[in-house]
């Protein structure tokens, strides 16, 4: 019974850092506040998406899950793409959107 | 492909092409543009909804005048923007775009007013810190035909996220062929914040110039 507890734990945990996982998007082409604009209102009309955050300095958008809703990889592609960008790479991060605008205010 | 950058970077210098004066002529899909361009000699208030993050529709009224205030033209026409081409580059952006206005014209040298067209289009290459844009866009009417060309260089003093003000040097040469035949050059400073820009300064022979763009 113990071991099934712990098992137990163990699959919440795992599913719990699975929906609060965000996406990192590097994205080329944004160069202004009205490229971000669009991207940023387009992600935030997702379901799934709790926030978005534009880095234009680093060319990646972020896109945080809300909580117990996991992300659809192809729809936070397909919503950059048709906001007139191009996507480069997408990748699991697991900060959320204030722990990554944290991080990267430290590295200035 | 690697060589776009350059090549447009040249092209966009030594010409361009449209009428509009804005790093891009809409906004993204299902958003409003409104833009202002305001001169002694030209005054345009405009406004457009993209439909497509590639299509756009909207309207214009415009006025242009010569220096002397002896001949004064003013259009209303209906507006279609179209994005033809976007090269996304990992540090910089290029496009094509084509706007086309179909509306009427009066003026002071022809009484009534007459039908319009006017075809144009602009290509622009910007990067977080560079930009530069060339239009050309012809407003033909019977008897009373003009063109108006474009050249616009900028630089930013530095970069910003993108939820802070970035203020810019823009030197633009415009020529009006209402007006004149000779190239007016305006530097302005320009500032970017999140849904707007605005512009002001005043061409070499002292006229004043503001314009602003505002997207939601």
């Amino acid at each position: 019974m113990k071991l099934l507890n712990f098992v137990f734990a163990i699959a919440l945990m795992g599913l719990s850092q699975a929906s609060l996982a965000s996406m990192k998007v590097t994205v080329n082409g944004m160069v202004c506040s009205f490229c971000a604009q669009g991207i940023e209102k387009s992600l935030l009309k997702m379901n799934e998406t709790k926030a978005v955050l534009v880095d234009l300095k680093n060319k990646v958008v972020v896109v945080e899950a809300k909580e117990g809703k996991t992300l659809n990889e192809k729809e936070v592609r397909q919503e950059i793409i048709d906001s007139g960008y191009d996507v480069v790479n997408v990748e699991t991060i697991p900060q959320t959107v204030a722990q990554f605008r944290d991080q990267m205010k430290g590295k200035k | 492909m690697k060589l776009l950058p350059k090549i447009g970077g040249v092209v966009l210098t030594l010409f361009g092409l449209a009428g509009q004066l804005y790093a891009a002529p809409m906004g993204f899909k299902n958003s409003w543009m409104i833009m202002g361009d305001f001169s002694k000699t030209y005054q345009e208030f405009s406004f457009n909804y993209a439909t497509t993050a590639n299509d756009a529709i909207g309207f214009s009224a415009s006025a242009m005048q010569t220096d002397d205030y002896s001949k004064r033209q003013q259009n209303a026409e209906v507006v279609y923007t179209r994005k033809v081409a976007r090269w996304n580059l990992p540090n910089a952006q290029a496009n094509i775009w084509f706007i086309g206005g179909l509306g009427s014209t009066t003026g002071s040298s022809f009484g009534g007013s007459k039908a319009m067209a006017s075809p144009g289009l602009q290509v622009d290459y910007e990067t977080t810190r560079f930009y530069s844009m060339a239009s050309a866009r012809v407003y033909a009417a019977q008897g009373a035909t003009s063109n108006i060309t474009t050249a616009r260089l900028g630089a930013s003093f530095y970069e910003v996220d993108y939820d802070q003000p970035q203020p810019w040097v823009v030197i633009e040469a415009r020529r009006m062929t209402f007006v004149s035949n000779q190239y007016e050059f305006t530097p302005m400073l320009r500032v970017i914040h999140n849904r707007y820009f605005v512009e002001a300064g005043a061409n070499l022979s002292g006229q004043l110039r503001f314009n602003f763009m505002y997207n939601y």
